[in-house]
């Protein structure tokens, strides 16, 4: 059996010499969602990466504890299965992508979408706005022409408002949890000046 | 106030979290997927603090400190029932004792806020928003494996049958329920359950598993006076090993 300082692994009887696992099929993962939080009233959703899950209230689930637990403010969380989420093509050099669109917006209104920008390489995607479009090259038609830009949109995610899971409001206190944490925080074991002790006593020897 | 009283409600609530809190934490590293090990240790741990905060309660009262408390009891010295020491066994009993343990204590947490005893109803409120993410994981959980595939089905409903016994121990009635409820400190056991019962119902009712009659279920009764069963002791040892090197040591 396999032996480990970790009782809860001896327990497990694990046998040594390693069983052959089951054939997996490939692609067996769950699928990705995004997921997006606001942390206050006046700040806009913003990208804070991927959950694996096999829909959208478990991916739900598994964001708030992955991207809102630790110090992190949060007044809501939503989740949109990646497969869901058009991107635009990436622009360099601090061009515009809109720059890039051509075409006319349809002024059609067959489905709303969310559109999210990209301002700053290795930044997250945040929330900028909605806008009613015939499809998703619509959309990001409707999208060049509704949004003053300031700065160059580096890129653009387009989602359909439909496929966002996005916590109730009644559920807010989700997030008020017991402030006193600091037992949970490494900082809270201050080693440092034993080991600094245990050093200089090694060092006599 | 009847302090005695109020001492009984706590330490349950307190040992029933400490204990389970323990026990969620030995999936730690092997849960079935990443995201749900990390969510379910996460939860683990904030059992772990609210038993902290109700220990800090009874410290008040004039008990030992949190950690004494905590790590140097034996088994017979607990009132936690019996349902949170039972061994984890495999996924399936551990959701559903999450399940049907979280809904009870989301339960309790929102009547206690209405509590006389004002340190009770401050704590409950704090941490009920905790308490209700433990109780919506569950729930999910429950809707998604109690109607997904024929293994799902008959494993969760195997560690239901199992478990039902044992969760109806978590409403042993105390030795001070009348004292409680007139003094408005808790509304008692018997007014929890009737509400449990009907929100585990209301779940399971849109799974494909079946609940036991109720009254067919004989509850697993003497948790809350020190009878425990074999599995406490050995939680308790391991528990507190690193605690017992040293109890003076400042972590």
């Amino acid at each position: 059996m396999l032996k480990s300082l970790d009782p809860r692994v001896n327990r497990l009887n694990i046998p040594l010499e390693e069983a052959a696992h089951a054939q997996k099929n490939k692609l067996d993962q769950f699928e990705t969602y995004e997921v997006f939080v606001q942390t206050k009233e006046d700040k806009p959703f913003e990208h804070v990466g991927i959950v694996h899950a096999p829909n959208e209230e478990m991916a739900f689930l598994f964001a708030k504890e992955q991207y809102t637990r630790r110090g992190m403010f949060c007044i809501s969380l939503c989740v949109i299965k990646t497969e869901n989420i058009r991107v635009s093509d990436y622009s360099e050099n601090q061009k515009d992508i809109y720059d890039t669109f051509e075409g006319k917006y349809s002024g059609k209104t067959t489905y709303s979408f969310e559109v999210f920008h990209l301002i700053k390489r290795g930044k997250q995607h945040k929330y900028e706005g909605n806008v009613q479009a015939k499809n998703f090259e619509d959309a990001l038609l409707a999208a060049r022409d509704t949004y003053p830009r300031n700065k160059p949109v580096l890129n653009v995610w387009v989602v359909k408002s439909e496929d966002i899971f996005v916590s109730d409001e009644e559920d807010q206190d989700l997030w008020d949890t017991l402030q006193e944490k600091k037992y949970r925080d490494a900082i809270d074991y201050r080693a440092a000046d034993k080991i600094k002790a245990f050093k200089e006593k090694q060092h006599e020897h | 106030m009847n302090t005695e009283a109020i001492k009984e409600l706590v330490y349950k609530m307190a040992d029933d979290l400490l204990i389970l809190g323990h026990r969620n934490s030995e999936w730690t590293g092997f849960g079935p997927l990443l995201e749900e090990d990390i969510a379910f240790s996460s939860m683990a741990q904030d059992k772990v603090g609210q038993s902290w905060q109700m220990y800090k309660i009874l410290h008040e009262l004039g008990d030992s400190e949190p950690d004494t408390v905590a790590f140097m009891r034996n088994a017979n010295q607990f009132h936690n029932a019996q349902f949170v020491e039972l061994p984890n066994g495999e996924y399936d009993f551990s959701l559903i004792r999450h399940f049907l343990f979280d809904s009870a204590a989301l339960l309790r947490y929102q009547m206690l806020t209405e509590s006389s005893y004002t340190p009770l109803a401050n704590l409950t409120k704090k941490i009920k928003g905790e308490a209700k993410y433990h109780s919506m994981h569950a729930k999910i959980w429950m809707k998604q494996l109690g109607s997904a595939t024929e293994e799902s089905i008959q494993r969760l409903q195997n560690a239901l049958d199992e478990a039902m016994p044992y969760a109806l121990g978590l409403f042993e009635p105390s030795p001070y329920e009348a004292h409680l409820i007139k003094d408005k400190i808790f509304a008692g056991e018997e007014a929890l359950q009737i509400l449990w019962q009907k929100e585990v119902e209301s779940i399971i009712e849109e799974t494909q598993l079946i609940l036991p009659d109720w009254n067919s279920l004989i509850p697993a009764l003497g948790g809350r006076n020190g009878q425990h069963t074999e599995h406490l002791q050995p939680l308790l040892d391991e528990m507190s090993e690193v605690f017992k090197v040293d109890p003076s040591a400042d972590w």
